[in-house]
């Protein structure tokens, strides 16, 4: 640190200038990974918090939850392996509705479930519907910045049936539109089917154990067993929108490396001579190790925090309906990685040090 | 034992088979506390590697050498680090000050270097700033001395960690004659004041009266040369 600080102080343009593009990475990392988790979760929060653990799909549904079909008698199936109360099945549709009194179209996620069941939402505003009711429905609260209150109605495009909002749920989306819990009943008007009729949903979700799971796909016939993650990639363009995000990423924290590497081998470079004197005098290579280090730490952990502040400032000023959530687990995650990067990219420089004789001091003109 | 320093039959040889060089050969040399000692000879005569033999940089290829009563030819890199670093002084050619220190720190990093910076070091550095004629460069850096200021910043750092001996390289090469010679005078001076012992590569010959003993290399032998 003796001579680390000193040689800051001393060269500040060079120092400066080196973690300014710190400083610009990190931020620019921050806010990738805080846009990459306001998509996750824009996109499919209501499967990310749902309370199970598999889900019970359609073979040929290609782990596509709203592609699958199952009918109440694989239900039935299913249940004589896992007990019905962590059994629950689940009716995903994706739809278009108006508001009472305009003709704005809205786009929104139907998800059917038995509401006493692992499946109901927490209501935050309102109050929840039950299994008997026709006509009620409760609504993501993003809604609300289309327009929708508690008590409003709402129509249907595909089945002309109206719904009245009793509740307000947080957080449940699904393929980028705001989801709306229903009963099973309402999902039978949905969809015209009648009441004699076998009730057909997409998929069954499991809160069990994986022994469980797998017993279900394999004894019950026509039916595969996937767990969350894999359900969430089977959403459309989830993967491919979370991927091209975490290779912007990954390759950010490789620029920082390089950045880190090329600039402080350069300057370790220019000063082999100094460092030949170092030793001479009795440096230890342990030393001029910690000093590199440390110097690379600490420009590191300024830009670091310099760049965190920088993200949050500007979520900030964000507009809400901008998908950005930047936790702190996740702005520590970056930071440590950050560090780690740093550390990786002296060593080019440390090897260089490790290398030089102290006899280069001696019968050389500097 | 008197003796500060001993080379006792010391060879180097460089390179390997058909080519080899014998830069130094069978040199053997004592050198008591209190001596200031001058080497001088042609370029290319094995000055810079009896220098950096001498002050534990190479090793040799053969015979001892005993340092204030430490046999030194047989220890390990991490050993003869810690040796320069307690019990020998450098000066360099062109100083080599470290260009982002100032004077002070210049001093204060041999003591940081050795682990024990305290508020004695930092006392010891404005004595030896004192005695060389620099208090009032102390805040300065390098950039801004002139060169025997340089060089007289060099000598205090050589004497910051109390050595046993100074090896001085080429002191005087980059300052005029009078410049050099008051250099050289407070290297004396700093040699007969604490009973250390200093040896001098020099080309310089209008230096030598300020030594107590001149030695010659040539060819990697040594020949004392009588004073007069």
């Amino acid at each position: 640190m003796f001579l680390a600080l000193r040689e800051f102080k001393h060269a500040k343009l060079r120092y400066f200038l080196v973690g300014l593009i710190m400083v610009l990475i990190a931020f620019l990392v921050l806010f990738v990974s805080g846009l990459a988790k306001g998509l996750s979760s824009d996109n499919a929060s209501a499967i990310q918090k749902m309370n199970a653990d598999y889900f019970v799909i359609q073979k040929e549904a290609d782990n596509r939850l709203n592609r699958s079909l199952l009918s109440e008698d694989k239900l039935r199936d299913i249940e004589k392996f896992a007990a019905s109360q962590s059994t629950a099945p689940l009716g995903i549709q994706m739809t278009t509705f108006t508001k009472k009194g305009s003709s704005k179209q809205i786009d929104a996620t139907f998800f059917a479930a038995n509401v006493n069941g692992v499946l109901a939402p927490d209501v935050v505003e309102g109050r929840m519907i039950n299994n008997h009711t026709t006509n009620e429905v409760v609504a993501d609260h993003s809604l609300k910045e289309d327009g929708l209150k508690l008590g409003g109605h709402i129509k249907d495009q595909f089945s002309g049936k109206t719904f009245k909002i009793v509740g307000f749920t947080k957080g449940e989306s699904f393929s980028h539109a705001p989801v709306i819990h229903m009963n099973f009943k309402e999902w039978a008007a949905v969809h015209n089917l009648p009441a004699d009729k076998q009730m057909l949903f997409n998929v069954a979700a499991l809160k069990t154990s994986k022994d469980k799971a797998q017993l279900i796909e394999k004894k019950v016939p026509g039916v595969a067993v996937i767990d969350k993650s894999q359900a969430l990639k089977g959403i459309p363009g989830y993967q491919e929108e979370q991927g091209s995000l975490m290779m912007m990423i990954a390759f950010l924290f490789v620029i920082a490396a390089f950045v880190l590497a090329v600039f402080f081998y350069v300057m370790t470079i220019q000063k082999i001579n100094q460092f030949g004197v170092l030793k001479a005098i009795g440096a230890k290579t342990g030393y001029l190790a910690r000093h590199i280090i440390s110097q690379v730490l600490l420009i590191t952990v300024i830009s670091l925090v310099i760049s965190i502040a920088l993200t949050y400032g500007v979520a900030f000023v964000l507009p809400n309906s901008m998908p950005f959530d930047l936790t702190p687990p996740l702005v520590l995650g970056c930071s440590g990685m950050f560090l780690v990067v740093s550390v990786i990219g002296s060593l080019l420089s440390l090897y260089r040090v490790a290398k030089i004789d102290a006899i280069e001091a001696i019968g050389r003109a500097a | 034992m008197n003796h500060k320093l001993v080379l006792d039959h010391v060879s180097k040889v460089f390179g390997d088979g058909d080519s080899q060089i014998k830069v130094l050969n069978e040199v053997s040399l004592q050198i008591n506390a209190g001596e200031f000692v001058a080497v001088v000879g042609p370029s290319g005569s094995g000055k810079s590697t009896f220098l950096s033999i001498a002050g534990a940089l190479l090793s040799p290829s053969s015979g001892r050498i005993i340092l204030d009563d430490i046999e030194i030819n047989q220890l390990s890199g991490k050993k003869l680090n810690q040796i320069r670093l307690n019990k020998i002084g450098f000066v360099f050619q062109s100083s080599n000050l470290i260009p982002y220190l100032t004077v002070r720190d210049q001093l204060l990093l041999i003591s940081e270097l050795a682990g024990s910076r305290h508020k004695k070091a930092e006392q010891r550095a404005d004595d030896l700033l004192e005695r060389l004629g620099l208090s009032h460069r102390k805040n300065n850096y390098p950039e801004s001395l002139s060169g025997g200021e340089r060089q007289r910043v060099a000598i205090a750092r050589a004497c910051m960690n109390d050595p046993e001996i100074i090896l001085a390289d080429e002191p005087t090469a980059s300052l005029d004659s009078e410049r050099g010679r008051s250099v050289v005078q407070m290297l004396a001076d700093e040699v007969k004041l604490r009973e250390k012992a200093a040896i001098m590569v020099t080309h310089d010959k209008r230096m030598l009266d300020l030594c107590d003993r001149v030695v010659y290399i040539e060819d990697g032998r040594l020949t004392e040369v009588p004073k007069n």
